[in-house]
């Protein structure tokens, strides 16, 4: 059988292609997968955290804008209430109180109404003396009991100035009246104009020039926001769970801070510095708690609105996408792992089938190799080419089988072949002279020992006879030549008869007799002796011919066995014959062994096994 | 077949270990944010008291920022011990997961407080103390300090003879007692002045009563100290209605919209104000950390502030004098006005 190199490569160093086939298939989807998770992963956090942060700014743009547009629409109501004639008349003027008063209260009740973002609102003047002919006349016309300074006007009119404050020392009072522009906004702080509240508040105010008078800006007008407008501006559009959104005044103080009070306690803190020192729309802080501020500038207000988001959230909608992923992708590494299985068991369970078949095959063993075939495609060929193999093997052996036995029964036929002619003439011949000499007992013998040998040689078809039969036979033989060689030859036959039945191939005996006749005792000068001996040793028969004839050398002991050695003279089954007959029969471990000494004699062993039931006992 | 049945087995192994990973990750996450049940008991839920107002406020929005739920239940006035102590049992009973508590008496609520602590009850003081070490948390103001801050400023306005009155809340509690000890402390030398210590029992009308009483009996007095929000309110008033604003100066402890106006009246000239917001909001937060088994300090010097009618209108000091009212609060006045 031709070698053929199997090496394929890596699948070579597996020891089965299943675990090969699996481990590629997992590989290949393990990696396909991790590579696709890797990449949408890392598309997702960016995408995301870019998209938030695109968000984010928007959003804030937009609050900013909402937030102008309010503040906007405050100074509308300021500037359409403090141009007014009947503010002029009120604050200014030193008649028609009552009547301006009454307009302007209905004006303010319009503007409150349905509002829950104005804290309050209100006109007021403080009056320093000058161009003032009569103060307390005027207050007195104001507020019925109150302080004489101050000409004001709150929301429904029933409320009061604080009496205990020096109201022109306020912020937002002091801005509006001498500042450069119309209206002032002031960040968030507490307002304590109005009598027994003191809210936190954004003011607007704006100041009013008395156009009778002076033409200078005496009085003001003021609108205090809550932050309930301000913070739904600020809260209508989430940016996270966590996000929130705040305003800075320009100069950095808190306008409105969801956490607004947590902040004035101390028990949070916001990196105001950092947002009104940064340069872009968009800071980050670092850390653990990394927050992204975005901001938004506005030129009206001079406010900043700060979106801040915590840095972590802005991941968590990647997290939450990327932990869908993850479990996307072990979800399909396990369905994976399962169907490479699968298919290298697929794939390998005929080519298993097969292999256990071939070890059988190979065993010898051709009972049961025809493999089931379902398949068709390459194994499934592979395995029908097997199994028309394994057949075609199994009758070419049948067949070899066959041939051997006929082959080996014609040989052994062959070999049997029937008693020396010339020795029957030789007899015959002897019987003549004998009956010729009148030697009537003679005559009998030998005639029937000759009687007896051809019964045996011609007429039993066996192959096998019992050792007692092949000694008669053997017995016969010796008689007869022993009455031809007179004086020259004598014979005892000594075999145990605990051997007699068992069975022997026929012939065996007298060919080593005639040969030890005519090579060995014929040569001798006195009267030779030959000894048949038969007797068990261990699971052995053996049986010895010992002869004292002239003897062999050892060259001749060697070659007895070559055919060509092979007296021609002889009957024709010569020892060669015997001895391929014995151990065609019986296993090359059996069949004859010579030892011989020159001058002495030759003692020929044949050794056949006493259990022959294994062996064929059909007849030829 | 063995190898790649091993195979098989690590990768399913590993898948499962990896979804076991997650699903505890996501199940201590989830356990992190349990909703604790709080229960606080101030000395009183007076609306008028800025001081409680502002401290229950605080603990409510600590609540709400981190998650927790919390009941403040208290009597109505503030030396009502039994109430307070009926109110306590009630809580007890209920077993929450802590309870806070601003005890009115410095020994009648002990036994409870024992027996919260045997039931496993996690206790935090704010504000006031007992006379048993029993707490899980302190978070109070340095009265001490506080009485210090009101003594040293009040020094610089008296001469060596100036006779000083006090007017205390609550004999015997741990706020008064302190703070009466800074006080005198802070006076230095000039503690040999003061001619009396009265109490008012935390009530606006007695207070005004023992002043008027102190303003008749000692008509010499330069000064009058109340040592909480109702003793001090009430002497202003009385030395207001009395008209000796400008004869007798009157320093105190907590602020309040009539303690702001009498100090722009000019009546008061000082008053060293508790952060009550932060108090409660710290007291909250810290106890919830505490719960979640986060190190915590376990007693809090919430701070004080001297505020003076120079610095009153400092934007630092009104964050501290007025209560930042959030969005609600703010229109619900609105209507009640209306």
């Amino acid at each position: 059988m031709k070698d053929t190199k199997l090496k394929s490569g890596i699948l070579g160093y597996f020891k089965s292609i299943q675990s090969a086939i699996f481990l590629a298939v997992s590989v290949l989807v393990l990696s396909a997968v991790v590579i696709v998770t890797a990449v949408s992963l890392r598309y997702t956090r960016n995408s995301i955290s870019e998209n938030s942060e695109v968000y984010t700014q928007t959003i804030i743009r937009q609050m900013n804008q909402n937030i102008d547009s309010y503040i906007n629409y405050m100074e509308n109501i300021a500037s359409v209430v403090s141009d007014s004639d009947d503010v002029q008349k009120f604050l200014f003027a030193d008649y028609g109180q009552e009547d301006n008063r009454k307009r302007l209260l209905e004006q303010f009740n319009t503007i409150l109404n349905g509002r829950d973002d104005i804290k309050n609102l209100g006109i007021l003047c403080v009056e320093n003396g000058s161009g003032k002919t009569d103060t307390k006349d005027a207050a007195r016309d104001i507020n019925q009991d109150s302080e004489p300074e101050v000409r004001a006007l709150i929301n429904y009119g029933f409320q009061k100035v604080n009496p205990d404050l020096n109201i022109a020392d306020l912020e937002w009072y002091r801005d509006a009246v001498e500042g450069t522009s119309n209206s002032v906004l002031t960040s968030s702080h507490v307002q304590h104009v109005v009598s027994g509240e003191r809210p936190w508040v954004i003011t607007l105010s704006r100041g009013i020039r008395n156009n009778t008078g002076s033409g200078v800006r005496e009085g003001v007008f003021f609108i205090d926001l809550n932050y309930s407008a301000i913070s739904e501006l600020c809260d209508q559009n989430t940016i996270g769970e966590k996000g929130y959104v705040f305003i800075l005044d320009q100069n950095g103080n808190i306008v409105y801070h969801p956490q607004q009070q947590q902040l004035y306690n101390e028990l949070q803190t916001e990196n105001i510095d950092l947002v009104m020192n940064a340069d872009s729309d968009t800071v980050v802080t670092g850390g653990d708690n990394g927050k992204l501020y975005a901001i938004s500038r506005s030129e009206k207000t001079g406010w900043t609105v700060v979106g801040c988001m915590n840095t972590q959230e802005l991941f968590n909608g990647s997290t939450q996408a990327q932990s869908i992923y993850m479990i996307t992708a072990v979800v399909l590494v396990i369905i994976a792992l399962l169907l490479s299985s699968f298919i290298a068991r697929n794939i390998t369970l005929p080519i298993q089938r097969l292999g256990a078949s071939m070890a059988k095959v190979q065993e010898g063993d051709f009972s049961e190799v025809d493999v089931e075939v379902s398949s068709k495609n390459e194994i499934g060929s592979l395995t029908r080419s097997f199994n028309v193999m394994t057949h075609r093997i199994q009758d070419l052996m049948d067949q070899n089988v066959h041939e051997q036995e006929q082959k080996r029964k014609s040989e052994l036929k062959a070999l049997q072949s029937q008693i020396n002619p010339h020795f029957l003439y030789n007899t015959l011949d002897s019987i003549i002279w004998m009956a010729e000499g009148k030697k009537n007992e003679e005559v009998v013998l030998m005639t029937a020992s000759l009687a007896r040998l051809l019964r045996q040689s011609i007429s039993n078809e066996d192959e096998v006879v019992p050792i007692y039969q092949e000694v008669e036979y053997a017995r016969s033989y010796l008689t007869i030549q022993k009455m031809r060689y007179k004086d020259k030859l004598e014979f005892q036959i000594d075999v145990e008869p605990s051997i007699k039945h068992i069975m022997i191939i026929k012939l065996v005996l007298q060919p080593i007799i005639e040969n030890a006749i005519y090579h060995g005792l014929k040569y001798k000068e006195s009267k030779g002796l030959l000894i048949l001996r038969g007797y068990e040793e261990g699971r052995n028969v053996v049986l010895q011919i010992i002869d004292n004839g002239v003897g062999m050398d050892e060259e001749t002991v060697e070659h007895i066995f070559q055919r060509h050695k092979v007296n021609y003279h002889s009957n024709g089954v010569g020892v060669y014959n015997v001895q391929k007959r014995l151990q065609l029969y019986y296993g090359s471990d059996y069949g004859i062994a010579y030892s011989s000494e020159k001058g002495k004699g030759t003692t020929v062993t044949i050794t056949i096994p006493k259990e022959q039931e294994g062996y064929d006992h059909e007849t030829v | 077949m063995k190898q790649y049945k091993k195979w098989l087995r690590l990768g399913i192994l590993l898948c499962l270990v990896g979804i076991l990973v997650c699903a505890v990750s996501y199940w201590q996450q989830q356990k992190s944010s349990k909703r604790w049940e709080l229960v606080y008991i101030p000395k009183t839920v007076d609306g008028t008291n800025d001081f409680w107002t502002s401290l229950i406020s605080g603990t409510r929005m600590a609540a709400k920022e981190y998650n927790a739920e919390i009941e403040v239940i208290a009597p109505d006035r503030e030396q009502d011990v039994e109430r307070q102590n009926e109110i306590l049992r009630q809580a007890i009973e209920d077993k929450p997961d802590a309870i806070l508590i601003s005890p009115s008496s410095f020994t009648a609520s002990d036994e409870l407080l024992r027996q919260a602590k045997d039931k496993g009850i996690p206790l935090t003081f704010i504000d006031s103390y007992t006379s048993e070490d029993i707490q899980d948390l302190t978070v109070a103001t340095d009265n001490l300090e506080v009485g210090k801050k009101l003594g040293e400023f009040a020094r610089e306005m008296l001469d060596e003879d100036s006779q000083v009155a006090i007017v205390e809340h609550v004999k015997g509690v741990s706020t008064a007692i302190e703070r009466e000890e800074g006080f005198r402390e802070g006076l230095g030398d000039l503690e040999k002045n003061i001619v009396e210590v009265v109490y008012c029992n935390s009530s606006y009308e007695k207070s005004y009563e023992l002043t008027m009483d102190l303003l008749e009996k000692y008509p010499n007095l330069k000064m009058i100290a109340g040592l909480n929000e109702y003793s001090s309110v009430g002497a202003a008033r009385a030395v207001k209605a009395a008209g000796a604003k400008d004869r007798v100066k009157i320093v105190g402890v907590d602020s309040s919209q009539e303690a702001v106006q009498l100090m722009e009246q000019g009546v008061f000239r000082g008053l060293v104000v508790q952060k009550a917001f932060k108090m409660g909001y710290v007291g909250v937060r810290d106890t919830i950390r505490m719960l979640n088994g986060e190190k915590v300090v376990d007693n809090v010097d919430s701070g004080s502030q001297l505020v003076t009618p120079e610095n009153m209108y400092n934007s630092e000091i009104e964050k501290l004098l007025f209560p930042f009212n959030t969005v609600k609060q703010s229109t619900d006045t609105e209507e009640e006005r209306q």
